[in-house]
């Protein structure tokens, strides 16, 4: 590759995907603090899905967090990206994701922080909680810089990279459950349609039988044509 | 060009100025101001522009700040006007041809037109009306020419038509004078159409019976009486009257607008069918292209997958370079209705998906592909709807065309919900209650029970026609 287009120039056809994970933890504090009424503390992250350094292509990651806290911009430009706090109420941090080229445009993700247990788990007396998602950004056509920055991975740690949440295991049931889906759709697609088309047989022959009643007694004729 | 100079500050030429004076033609007398060379005034800082030119106008010279038009005005001087002669008139007498009596009028008029004839003369326009002798009255028009009938049940007698005639002469064929003086003491009453009849015929009689080439018209006094008798209807309608063919029309408009879009309807049904057809199949060898692609090109992202989808969504093509967000690809485009949307989300809560799933590639092709599924089987449900519809107002009419008869609709063609909403709805209560089994366990059982696209609520289907009840 000529090295003088690496400004402009970019790898058509190449596609590369960094699969991602973000979300927050929480821990309960088992009471109200006495200062500040807050009730959590909670970390907000961004980390990659795979064993590998994310500061080879990441410059920085901006979190913004809600107007009351002190400084809500919260700009990490080293691993890990992350933003610990404490407080009492959940809602949404943009988390923005800049690279190091800055031909490829900011990442923005939207996270609702969440601290109070729901659904089936709220009974459950977990001190720690964790909403975590699966992302993957996509680098459609990357910049000649940005390619070998992407390309160029070091493992993060050397022992063993695990999330609290089991994405493998969520993948697979997923799959299966759209697929499942997906037939069930397919055959009552063929099913209505076959449905459909004997309706519309149907109706031509009811229309046929209408019309020979008609011709044979058109005194009558009048008085069904106004449905 | 002068605005040019102006800007540029040039002297002006000292001709092109619109004044009074040169209007009312007195430009000779005005004396041509020699210009002063004047130093440009240059606007005082901070002086607005428009207050300055308020102040210094183009020429620089200072506004009047008190009348200046001291000239005579318009007191002396004479407009101009019109540069011809003026043509004489005369008072004098003339003679209108119309008149038989020859009396002798004046009036003014120019000289020139001196014994010329009375302008208006020529619209005294004569009608020539026929006449007859003895012989021929009686030769034609008392029992009329073979072929042509004279006299008629009506009878005209030979003063009858003298009269007639002699109206017309005098009205110059206008009719409904004629009626208005019709002499209803010696003759019975005639119609203006009997009048008119009577006269035309006389016309075509005599020229038949003279040989002539002349044009004759034909009246056709039948035709004349129905139309008359028509306007005559037309006009004596009472306002409930009008009031009823105006709703009569108006139910004719619904009518055919309703059978225009039962036939539009047809044709998108059919439309829907293709499209069910080709989706099933073109998908199915798909699936096996992508399988392969994938295989080799782990990379790669979507193949071409939905490129060809003929119906249900269409996601935009994600081939644009720069980044993006898996997630993104999942996002309903905008094109897809609230009421799909709506349907889209019951029913993957329905079959327990998340509605925003791990966006891994596989995950976000099939779960595209699933909702577009989904859209589809919305479409044909409507579809169906309508077409139960449709087949029950047919076997409505049939039946009221025929009665004692009637049309059976296949079972299959009609939905199954009431039956498997009800069996499911009394399972929940029996197993829920004696066996005491967990929610979901439930919740599962009727799933299999119910097909997915009862849980469709096709909004606006009508169950039933209206007016069936009544029928």
């Amino acid at each position: 590759m000529d090295y003088a287009a690496d400004t402009g120039g970019r790898f058509k056809g190449v596609t590369i995907v960094k699969p991602i994970v973000y979300g927050n933890i929480a821990r309960y504090f088992g009471k109200k603090r006495e200062e500040d009424g807050h009730t959590h503390q909670w970390t907000v992250y961004v980390k990659p899905y795979r064993n590998e350094d994310m500061s080879s292509y990441v410059k920085k990651v901006h979190f913004k967090l809600h107007d009351s806290y002190a400084n809500p911009n919260r700009v990490v430009s080293k691993p890990p990206y992350e933003v610990t706090e404490t407080g009492w109420g959940e809602f949404e941090i943009v988390i923005k994701i800049y690279f190091l080229d800055q031909n490829e445009r900011p990442m923005t993700l939207y996270h609702a922080l969440k601290l109070f247990q729901t659904g089936p788990d709220v009974m459950l007396v977990k001190k720690t909680l964790v909403s975590e998602f699966y992302e993957e950004i996509v680098f459609q056509d990357p910049t000649l810089q940005m390619q070998s920055y992407l390309s160029t991975t070091h493992p993060l740690t050397i022992g063993p990279w695990k999330h609290e949440t089991d994405f493998e295991e969520k993948k697979e049931k997923t799959l299966q459950n759209i697929l499942n889906a997906k037939n069930k759709i397919r055959y009552e697609i063929a099913d209505l349609k076959d449905r459909l088309k004997l309706a519309k047989e149907t109706i031509a022959k009811f229309k046929g039988e209408i019309g020979k009643v008609q011709i044979s007694n058109p005194a009558i004729s009048n008085n069904g044509a106004s449905l | 060009m002068a605005d040019v100079r102006d800007i540029l500050e040039l002297e002006r030429p000292p001709t092109p100025e619109i004044t009074k004076e040169a209007i009312l033609g007195v430009s000779e007398k005005k004396k041509i101001k020699p210009k002063k060379a004047h130093e440009p005034m240059k606007r005082p800082e901070g002086m607005h522009r428009e207050l300055f030119a308020l102040l210094y106008t183009d020429n620089m010279d200072a506004a009047p700040i008190f009348p200046t038009d001291t000239g005579q005005g318009y007191k002396q001087m004479k407009a101009k006007l019109g540069m011809r002669k003026v043509r004489p008139w005369k008072w004098m007498p003339f003679t209108n041809p119309a008149r038989k009596d020859g009396a002798v009028f004046h009036h003014w008029r120019r000289v020139a037109d001196e014994g010329k004839e009375y302008p208006f003369a020529q619209f005294n326009k004569q009608v020539n009306i026929p006449t007859y002798t003895d012989n021929e009255y009686r030769a034609a028009l008392a029992t009329g020419v073979p072929g042509v009938t004279a006299g008629g049940p009506e009878g005209w007698s030979r003063e009858e038509t003298d009269h007639l005639m002699d109206l017309c002469r005098r009205f110059d064929l206008r009719f409904p004078v004629i009626h208005d003086r019709w002499d209803r003491s010696q003759f019975p009453e005639r119609s203006v159409e009997d009048l008119k009849e009577r006269y035309y015929e006389i016309c075509s009689l005599l020229a038949v019976l003279r040989g002539q080439e002349t044009k004759t018209y034909v009246f056709d006094a039948d035709h004349e009486r129905r139309r008359k008798e028509q306007l005559r209807r037309l006009f004596d309608r009472t306002p409930d009257q009008i009031e009823e063919e105006q709703t009569l029309l108006n139910e004719l408009r619904k009518i055919e607008a309703r059978k225009k879009e039962r036939e539009k309807k047809t044709q998108d049904l059919q439309k829907l069918i293709t499209a069910a057809d080709s989706q099933v199949e073109s998908r199915k060898a798909e699936r096996k292209v992508n399988k392969k692609k994938l295989l080799h090109h782990p990379l790669r992202p979507r193949p071409d997958a939905t490129a060809v989808e003929t119906a249900g969504i269409k996601f935009p093509d994600f081939k644009s370079t720069g980044v993006s967000l898996r997630s993104q690809r999942m996002k309903l485009p905008a094109s897809v209705g609230q009421k799909k949307t709506k349907a889209i989300e019951h029913l993957l809560h329905e079959l327990n998906i998340e509605l925003n799933p791990m966006p891994t590639e596989e995950i976000s092709i099939h779960f595209n592909e699933l909702r577009s599924d989904m859209v589809l089987l919305y479409e044909l449900k409507t579809a169906l709807a309508t077409c139960e519809f449709e087949l029950q107002t047919l076997r409505h009419q049939y039946e009221a065309l025929n009665p004692g008869k009637t049309l059976a609709i296949p079972t299959s063609v009609s939905s199954v919900a009431d039956k498997s909403l009800a069996t499911s709805s009394s399972s929940t209560v029996t197993s829920g209650g004696q066996q005491g089994l967990p929610v979901g366990a439930v919740t599962d059982a009727q799933k299999q029970q119910k097909p997915i696209s009862e849980i469709i609520d096709v909004v606006g289907s009508p169950g039933t026609p209206p007016g069936v009840a009544c029928s």
